[in-house]
């Protein structure tokens, strides 16, 4: 092949695109959005978190269930997209290509996520937004189902304040920084530390240890030797970082009130034992049990009575009180966010 | 040394005019002159068989990856669900891989790839925000800006001597920080909204939404012709320029190279620049495809950047590099990734079976390579 003549194609393609004689096609021409109804054996939901991580693990189970309650053609469950945006997008054209029409997402990065959203709704699938929602006042999926982030954190905050009497100085562990989902967590600490009006000091954030548990326990290690002892409280808003936390100060025996999230069986443990103070869980469950029957419902021909609309799927603060019962509270939410979907924000023909 | 050796029997076995934008040939080139006419008693340097030359190698991998994948799953050659994604895919990952092959060239290596390509898009971006810049012209400004950040890397190294490794190594980790404090500075968070007119034309149209009359383009995205023009002007830097073949000299051996008059520092100050050039254009093209310019782009850049020019016939060593196999390169690797993502593999499997392909398509082509030169010897 001839460098200059290939050159040449090049240029001649581009000019193509530019050229002024080009006409471009009508948008809807490919797309076919306005599909009719289908019937619940039609439906495959594919559920697609950012990547491999614990707090997604119930998905798989919830959403199978559900699906074989709803009788759904299938429901999948794929973790590999490897907390990329790039291979998340890949593997949701890859599911959308082997006949999934529904798709329950974690978006990998909040800020671009609504372009992939758009992508996939442009061509005919409903698409939910599960346990995170785009950054921004926009949410072009169907509806995102996720915690509040900022809320949990702040009541995080708040229950590690209480814990440590009302004052003193408090450390928070948490996770992804350039991640929007993090500047709401360290938003609403903060927002909790300024309502002590000086009494709480919030002495470090220390970011981007969720990575896996190892890189967590090294900074919590590395936080411990170095102030351990002037540290009163240590709040953390990401799942790694949490049972890092829950563990180091128990094995180093000091005094310092931990709260953490989510309920790994270690820190649930930890709060029976006395060793963490508090922790905030979430709803993954609910996430994936409503998601799903939402997402069949819109193939089903509902519609959103609010196309794009942020529901809170709960967060619970768990303390050696109701640590017995907390679950029975979750359960509870998720019946309510399913008549939710049914009274308030589907309708139905 | 044995390395040296190989590429200049490589590089003898392919016809003159099969691939001008290969670069590798600019030893052949300057090679071939002295062989034409070898003096009497000096043997020939044997020619190897045309199934030795890597790129062929890669051409009939990817020929049956497809075959296989395709026919396994019928969807691969779903054109708007898997062929266009995977054509915008390998745009950005060959321009990623010609960043690499810049400074592979010199047998440098730039770390800083992906943060060059997030400070390049934060530029872009904050263009777009505040001045209301014009599509075209924020990927101008991406370009100088991370032509002027590889050129500083570039004259790093040359002052101080320091391995380039080490040099973006550090330059990487500096990045990092800089673009979340510009980010949170003038974006306030990680990314900009800001999308300028034009910018959802060129991520999500394909050629064939624009027609002249009843004839329509081809399926092929719009962001494609620009991995075209990098991987084309590469080429021709390489193998036509004499800046880029001073860039290869110094890179073949940076003592002779000195000794026969090249400006050795500013070579790597040139090629350098190059790879940041590149690692911006990568940038700006990944803010297109995702459909944002945030902090986060570039994170993903640094494996593939290696994966591409290598599998291409790059060598790691510096003094030969193949354009033409690195675009190949980047095709093989998102085609696998493509056809595994198909076939649903879970997670870790996935990453097994990625590296075990990648392991038997290098070992293949090492293998025909031992076998070629062998032939070659005994004909």
């Amino acid at each position: 092949m001839n460098v200059r003549r290939s050159g040449t194609a090049a240029v001649a393609v581009v000019c193509l695109a530019v050229a002024a004689g080009c006409a471009k096609q009508d948008a809807g021409s490919s797309a076919s959005s306005a599909a009719e109804a289908l019937s619940a054996d039609q439906v495959k939901v594919a559920l697609v978190p950012g990547g491999p991580h614990p707090y997604f693990q119930p998905w798989k189970d919830a959403g199978a269930a559900e699906g074989q309650e709803l009788g759904l053609a299938d429901v999948t469950f794929n973790e590999t997209a490897a907390w990329d945006q790039t291979k998340q997008n890949d593997v949701l054209s890859s599911l959308a290509a082997q006949g999934y029409n529904a798709f329950g997402i974690f978006g990998v990065s909040p800020e671009n996520i609504n372009s992939t959203f758009a992508d996939l709704t442009d061509q005919g699938f409903q698409v939910a937004s599960l346990a995170s929602c785009p950054a921004g006042d926009t949410n072009e999926a169907a509806f995102c189902l996720a915690t509040d982030v900022e809320v949990a954190a702040y009541r995080a905050a708040q229950a590690a304040i209480d814990a440590m009497g009302g004052s003193g100085a408090l450390v928070h562990l948490t996770g992804n920084r350039v991640d929007s989902n993090t500047q709401r967590r360290i938003a609403g600490v903060e927002k909790a530390v300024e309502e002590t009006d000086g009494a709480v000091e919030l002495v470090q954030t220390v970011t981007d240890i969720d990575v896996d548990l190892q890189s967590a326990q090294r900074a919590v290690a590395d936080l411990l030797a170095a102030r351990g002892n002037d540290i009163d409280g240590i709040v953390t808003t990401a799942y790694n970082p949490a049972v890092a936390a829950a563990e180091g100060v128990k094995s180093a025996g000091l005094p310092t009130k931990v709260v953490a999230i989510d309920d790994d069986p270690s820190i649930i443990s930890g709060i029976e034992d006395g060793s963490v103070a508090a922790t905030v869980t979430q709803n993954p469950v609910g996430q994936a049990t409503v998601g799903t029957y939402a997402l069949a419902k819109l193939l089903e021909g509902c519609t959103m009575s609010e196309p794009g609309a942020v529901i809170d799927s709960g967060s619970f603060v768990v303390t050696s009180d109701n640590v017995e019962t907390y679950d029975t509270e979750r359960e509870a939410k998720t019946d309510e966010l399913m008549t939710a979907f049914d009274d308030q924000y589907l309708s139905c023909s | 040394m044995k390395e040296t050796r190989e590429v200049d029997v490589q590089a003898e076995t392919e016809p003159r005019k099969e691939t001008e934008v290969d670069a590798s040939d600019t030893r052949r080139r300057v090679r071939r002159r002295g062989v034409e006419e070898p003096p009497p008693g000096a043997s020939p340097t044997p020619r190897l068989p045309w199934w030795a030359n890597p790129r062929v190698g890669l051409v009939v991998v990817i020929a049956a990856l497809v075959a296989l994948f395709s026919s396994a799953r019928p969807a691969f050659l779903d054109v708007d669900l898997t062929l266009v994604p995977l054509q915008r895919d390998i745009s950005v990952f060959v321009v990623v891989g010609l960043a690499q092959l810049a400074v592979l060239s010199l047998g440098h290596m730039n770390l800083a790839v992906g943060r060059m390509a997030a400070l390049s898009a934060f530029a872009a971006g904050l263009a777009y925000d505040r001045f209301d810049a014009p599509l075209v012209v924020g990927l101008v400004v991406a370009l100088v800006v991370g032509a002027a950040i590889g050129a500083v890397a570039g004259a790093i190294i040359t002052a101080t001597g320091v391995n380039s490794f080490v040099v973006t190594l550090a330059l990487d980790f500096g990045l990092l920080g800089v673009v979340a404090l510009l980010y949170d500075r003038f974006a306030g968070g990680v990314a900009f909204s800001t999308r300028p007119p034009g910018m959802d034309e060129l991520r999500s149209d394909t050629f064939f939404d624009y027609c002249i009359g009843p004839v329509c383009g081809p399926p092929v995205p719009l962001l494609l012709p620009f991995a075209l023009v990098a991987l084309v002007l590469v080429g021709l830097f390489f193998g036509r320029s004499r800046n880029g073949r001073e860039v290869l000299m110094t890179g073949a051996s940076l003592r002779a190279a000195r000794l026969s008059g090249i400006p050795v520092g500013r070579r790597v100050v040139t090629a350098h620049a190059l790879s940041g050039l590149l690692a911006g254009l990568a940038g700006f093209m990944l803010a297109m495809t995702n459909g944002a310019f945030s902090a986060s782009i570039g994170d993903s850049f640094l494996l593939p950047s290696f994966l591409a020019p290598v599998l291409g016939g790059t060598l790691l060593a510096g003094g030969a590099v193949s354009a033409l196999g690195t675009a190949l390169g980047a095709t093989l690797t998102s085609v696998i990734q493509k056809g595994l993502n198909l076939l649903q593999f879970e997670a870790d499997a996935l990453q097994i079976f990625i590296g075990v392909v990648l392991l038997v398509a290098l070992s293949l082509d090492r293998v025909r390579q031992v076998l070629a030169e062998r032939r070659g010897v005994r004909a």
